[in-house]
């Protein structure tokens, strides 16, 4: 199945795939807590799920290891701000003499009983927030506005959108009839052990010697979150970090442009990380 | 002249100096048989010279006599030197330069050379003609120290500046020569010049001032110093430090700066258990980052921990620690036991404790054993006493940094590498060790006794004194033990506990009170000024609020009378002034407390950014199609209908140009403490910071001032950010150290504000008052209505010239009299003071939509 996955690299696919059989296929996704179990009781019941979390601790991978193992294809859409209704809901095309509907993504996912997935729904406008309402209770129904029909959801149907916490707003912040509506499964970065297996599977040639600092060294930098640092070295970041080193770079290097660059240009803070990096790795 | 004709006049001479002084002849005696080795002649020219001189001054013929043996062994040239005894009969008096001349003779002969003492000499004589006592104070200075390395180019390069000195300002060697030689030493004579420039300004500006910087004695002098001093510049970097701390510790520790000067030797980072004092300089980052962890170790290890400090003290057999007015334990006590050889016992014992905090620190840092050994390797191993001990402490951290193996000489020390090692551990191991050196133990250490001044050198970078300052104890273990709601009881408490550590840091304004009250109005006491020579002025000054606008009456505004219904002109007095006070750290823990706040402002304000590019939809006109609108609209089209032709989209600036100067009232009232607890000014502070950083980020014109005042003709009005500033740490730490002092004449306040807006650059304008009370001043007769009516003329003027002003107070009765001044709806009432922070760029985000 990998290898047809690699033929079809660069060509089009559409965005319901039912998921693979294979085993090997399965995303890696290591279980925190009981966020796998309490997932998979929303879906027995099919509620709606938000996942709440900082970014780079695993939620997006949380899904597709969720999907795969439900069996279930996942629709991911990535919000933002000038998303509308119908760029979920689906649109009327002028194909030659006539107009076409053409479903948006939510609306397929509704149809065929896919996972829908809203990646960081408070950036979308709020009217799109609201289209999301009836299908998140007990009616299970999305309107089609433009067409005058509605949709009962698809038996295997299931909603979820994540939000991250740290980009709650004074302007920008679900409503809270939106948010009641979901089962809240929160995340954050896993512990030391956890996130050295993680690292260790993504990055397999990662040597062994470098793994323990560069977790040690994740955690460390994660106390200067909110002394300057808007988000905190996320998971992702250190497996950046590793795949760097792995890639070549010394072990300083990758830190600097893996967990240091991007997240700040505040020359003192950039200081302190590069301290705790060199505490590390040293020279 | 024969042989002994010459030998006869010699007698002749010396029968005479008998009749006139018997010491002198005494003198001459001793000196005579070193003379006379050089021949006769030059004997008989110096027995003349010793009878010129002291014929024309007793006091100077017997320093000439007295210094002759030394001298005559150094410079055997004899000559030359009685040639230059003899110039001295130039001057009355000159007897003590002649002194110091004899005196440095035989040196300035050793180190200079014939050629070398004659041009020392010559320097010094020209000095003697000048101004005596500058020559008295050129030949009475040490020559070693004087040429420095140089040789007799040192004394001519250090002398230099002051001979100009000396003609354009009469500056006296004696004022400048003992800084300059410091200034030297420390910095080299580059640093020397640049001194002495900026001296000779300071001195043209007042004469004790000048004298007091040229004395080393002036803060000025002291920064100028800091200046130039060489190294890595800590004070730039406190926030670093902090973060650091947080990244390790996860706690934060005050960072503050020692008031170290050069001139005070090494520089170490100290601390007293609450905050970290770090130099302005250190060698390096690697050194200064050392000392940082290594100090803070002291702190988060359990040094100060008041139950063990109880331990030790009760173990050196003393029941209570003592107290200091703080309630901070001072140390003295237990080193004073050793008496004379405390400093060895000190420092054998800071071997024995910092081995204990690194092997703690190390569990938590990795690799910094491996750094502190790196650092002590570059460092040259300093040479006597200091060495010994160095040496040790380097022993001790590479068995630390091998795993401590099994070693017989360092086993005792094995002890203090366990996690649950403290202080008191530290303290017996070291006493027993000491004992051991006393007693000359084989296998314990040769530490030799050592002097206080020789300690600096015996610690390894990054260590420091451990008793250098007295601490506040620190109770975390016991909090540890306690349940939650407890321990945050605790810390709530200590900081309760805390301001005395800040006002003992910020003496220059009392809070309450007008900064410029504790100026003494003119410090004519005599301290080595010289009449006719300059205005007194004080040595010390303090402050940078003393410009020339001091005596200045400032800027008038005319005030409205409501009684005769007439402005009164020019009649209140703005004086604008700088706020002196400042306290960074203050600022640095008020972002950290507020940074959840902070982040949720900016994400509000990146939304309604001034150039955000929002896309307007269903426009006329515009650069794109709006999708949704033209397959509507080709719908509608189809179907016969005449739909409206909106399907465009625009990408447009979405514009708001305005300029806001928030205007704090700085009155007594904000030192009040609420009733929700906490004080007033602590709120306001928050909020100005939260203000000033959200409209950075916001990217909005702004500028901030305070004000307060005393009568009509003392408002004082002080600017923190001015429109085409950026926030920067200074503005900022003055906004940590806000204080509130005098009253509130609110009308002349505005009205300076207004004259502000003539350099903001936006059409939309908005004046933010912050106040918490009515407007009032000492002058008002108790009429409340005269400055109300005033300022509410002046939020006229304000709205006539175009700026709209806005209240917030924080007067729960301001309902009352705000409606009257400022209109309904122009005012907002915060009920609750903890919302001040918050609310107060909340409401500028509103007001400016």
């Amino acid at each position: 199945m990998k290898a047809l996955l690699k033929r079809l690299r660069g060509v089009e696919r559409d965005i319901i795939q039912a998921p693979s059989e294979d085993a090997a296929d399965a995303p890696f996704y290591q279980p925190q807590h009981n966020e796998v179990n309490i997932f998979e009781a929303a879906w027995r019941r099919r509620l709606p799920v938000m996942l709440k979390g900082p970014t780079g601790c695993g939620k997006t991978r949380f899904l597709e290891y969720m999907a795969w193992k439900l069996k279930r294809p996942l629709v991911t859409v990535s919000c933002h701000e000038d998303l509308t209704s119908s760029d979920l809901i689906g649109r009327f095309l002028l194909e030659g003499d006539q107009t076409v509907w053409q479903d948006g993504p939510l609306t397929r996912a509704v149809k065929v009983g896919a996972i829908c997935y809203l990646d960081e729904i408070v950036e979308a406008r709020t009217d799109s927030t609201v289209i999301i309402h009836p299908l998140t209770d007990h009616r299970r129904q999305l309107p089609l506005e433009k067409k005058g029909q509605e949709i009962e959801a698809h038996e295997d149907f299931m909603l979820v959108i994540s939000y991250n916490p740290g980009y709650q707003t004074v302007l920008k912040d679900l409503k809270p009839s939106t948010k009641q509506r979901f089962i809240g499964i929160n995340f954050d970065y896993p512990t030391a052990e956890i996130e050295r297996s993680i690292v260790r599977n993504e990055v397999p040639d990662l040597p062994e010697a470098l793994l323990d600092p560069l977790v040690a060294l994740g955690q460390r930098a994660r106390s200067l979150k909110d002394h300057g640092l808007d988000e905190a070295t996320s998971t992702r970041a250190l497996v950046y970090a590793a795949n760097m080193m792995a890639a070549g770079l010394t072990a300083q290097e990758a830190c600097q442009v893996a967990l240091i660059n991007p997240v700040t240009d505040d020359t003192e803070l950039a200081a302190a990380l590069l301290e705790i990096v060199r505490a590390h790795f040293p020279d | 002249m024969t042989e002994s004709m010459t030998l006869l006049a010699i007698q002749q001479h010396l029968a005479d100096l008998e009749a006139i002084s018997f010491v002198a002849h005494r003198d001459v005696r001793i000196a005579l048989p070193q003379v006379e080795k050089a021949g006769e002649a030059v004997t008989l020219e110096w027995i003349k010279t010793c009878r010129i001189l002291f014929e024309h001054d007793r006091d100077a013929g017997k320093a000439f006599i007295r210094g002759s043996q030394q001298a005559a062994e150094a410079c055997p040239a004899i000559l030359t030197w009685t040639q230059v005894a003899l110039r001295f009969t130039a001057w009355r008096g000159s007897w003590k330069a002649m002194n110091g001349f004899m005196e440095q003779l035989p040196a300035a002969c050793a180190l200079l050379g014939a050629e070398g003492v004659a041009r020392w000499s010559e320097l010094g004589l020209a000095w003697c003609d000048r101004h005596l006592d500058s020559g008295v104070a050129y030949f009475n200075c040490p020559v070693a120290r004087f040429a420095g390395s140089l040789g007799v180019a040192g004394i001519e390069e250090l002398v230099l500046p002051s001979v100009e000195l000396f003609a354009s300002r009469r500056l006296a060697l004696g004022s400048y020569l003992h800084g300059a030689l410091r200034v030297r030493d420390l910095l080299g004579i580059a640093a020397v010049a640049q001194w002495a420039k900026r001296g000779a300004d300071i001195l043209q500006a007042g004469r004790l001032r000048g004298e007091a910087f040229f004395r080393l004695e002036s803060e000025e002098s002291i920064a100028i110093l800091l200046e130039q001093v060489s190294g890595f510049r800590l004070d730039a970097h406190h926030r670093l430090y902090q973060l650091i701390l947080r990244a390790w510790f996860d706690d934060g520790l005050d960072i503050l700066d020692s008031n170290w000067s050069p001139d005070q030797g090494r520089a170490f980072v100290e601390t007293d258990g609450r905050a970290l004092y770090l130099p302005r300089a250190m060698p390096d980052t690697e050194t200064a980052m050392l000392s940082v962890l290594h100090a803070a170790g002291h702190v988060f290890c359990h040094s100060y921990e008041q139950a063990d400090i109880e331990a030790l003290f009760r173990a050196a057999g003393m029941q209570h620690p003592p107290l200091d007015e703080e309630q901070r334990i001072t140390w003295r006590p237990l080193f004073a036991a050793f008496g004379a050889d405390m400093v060895r016992f000190q420092l054998i014992f800071d071997i024995c404790e910092d081995l204990r905090v690194d092997a703690s620190l190390a569990r938590r840092i990795p690799n910094y054993i491996q750094r502190l050994l790196r650092a002590t390797d570059i460092q040259q191993m300093p040479d006597g006493a200091p060495g010994a001990y160095y040496a040790w402490a380097q022993r001790t951290l590479y068995w630390l940094a091998g795993g401590a193996p099994v070693d017989e000489t360092l086993e005792f020390l094995r002890v203090l590498l366990q996690p649950d090692a403290a202080v008191l551990e530290a303290w017996q191991i070291a006493t027993a060790w000491y004992a051991r050196v006393l007693a000359n133990e084989t296998g314990a250490a040769a530490l030799p006794p050592i002097t206080l001044a020789e300690r600096a050198d015996a610690y390894l970078p990054g260590r420091s004194p451990n008793a250098a300052r007295p601490v506040y104890p620190r109770h975390s273990r016991d909090a540890k033990g306690q349940s939650d709601a407890d321990a945050t009881d605790s810390v709530a408490g200590e900081q309760e506990l805390k301001p005395p550590a800040q006002t003992a840091h910020l003496p220059q304004q009392a809070a309450g009170e007008d900064p410029d009250m504790d100026i003494p109005p003119e410090d004519t006491a005599g301290s080595g000024g010289r009449v006719g020579v300059g205005i007194p002025q004080p040595a010390h000054v303090q402050g940078q609020a003393r410009g020339p606008e001091y005596s200045e009456k400032g800027k008038p505004y005319a005030e409205w009378d409501y009684r005769d219904q007439r402005y009164k002109p020019q009649w209140a007095w703005v004086q604008e002034k700088l706020l002196t006070e400042t306290d960074e750290s203050e600022a640095a823990r008020l972002m950290e407390r507020y940074a959840a706040v902070l982040k949720r402002l900016k994400r509000a304000i990146s939304a309604q950014k001034p150039t955000r590019m929002a896309p307007k939809r269903r426009q006329f006109e515009g650069e794109e199609l709006d999708l949704d609108a033209t397959i509507t609209w080709s719908v509608e089209r189809r179907s016969g209908m005449a739909p409206k032709s909106n399907i465009y989209r625009q990408r447009r600036v979405q514009h708001r140009d305005t300029a806001v100067t928030l205007l704090a009232d700085l009155s007594t009232s904000i030192m009040q403490t609420s009733p929700h607890g906490g004080r007033v000014v602590d709120r306001i502070r928050a909020g100005m910071l939260l203000f000033a950083e959200s409209l950075e980020a916001m990217g909005d014109t702004y500028s901030m001032a305070g004000f307060a005042s005393k009568y009509r003709d003392g408002v004082s009005y002080y600017t923190i950010k001015s429109f085409d500033e950026r926030l920067n740490s200074h503005s900022r730490a003055i906004l940590g150290g806000l204080s509130g002092r005098l009253a509130t004449r609110m009308g002349a306040a505005i009205r300076h504000a207004l004259s502000g807006f003539d350099a903001a650059p936006s059409s939309r304008r908005l004046l933010l008052i912050l106040s918490d009370g009515r407007p009032a001043d000492y002058d008002d007769g108790g009429d409340e209505r005269y400055l109300q009516e005033d300022t509410r003329m002046a939020v006229k003027e304000a709205l006539d010239c175009g700026v709209h002003p806005f209240c917030v107070t924080l007067d729960v009765a301001g309902s009352a009299y705000l409606p009257q001044i400022f209109g309904e709806g122009h005012y907002t009432i915060l009920d609750r003071i903890d919302d001040l922070p918050k609310k107060l760029p909340e409401i500028y985000l509103r007001l400016r939509r």
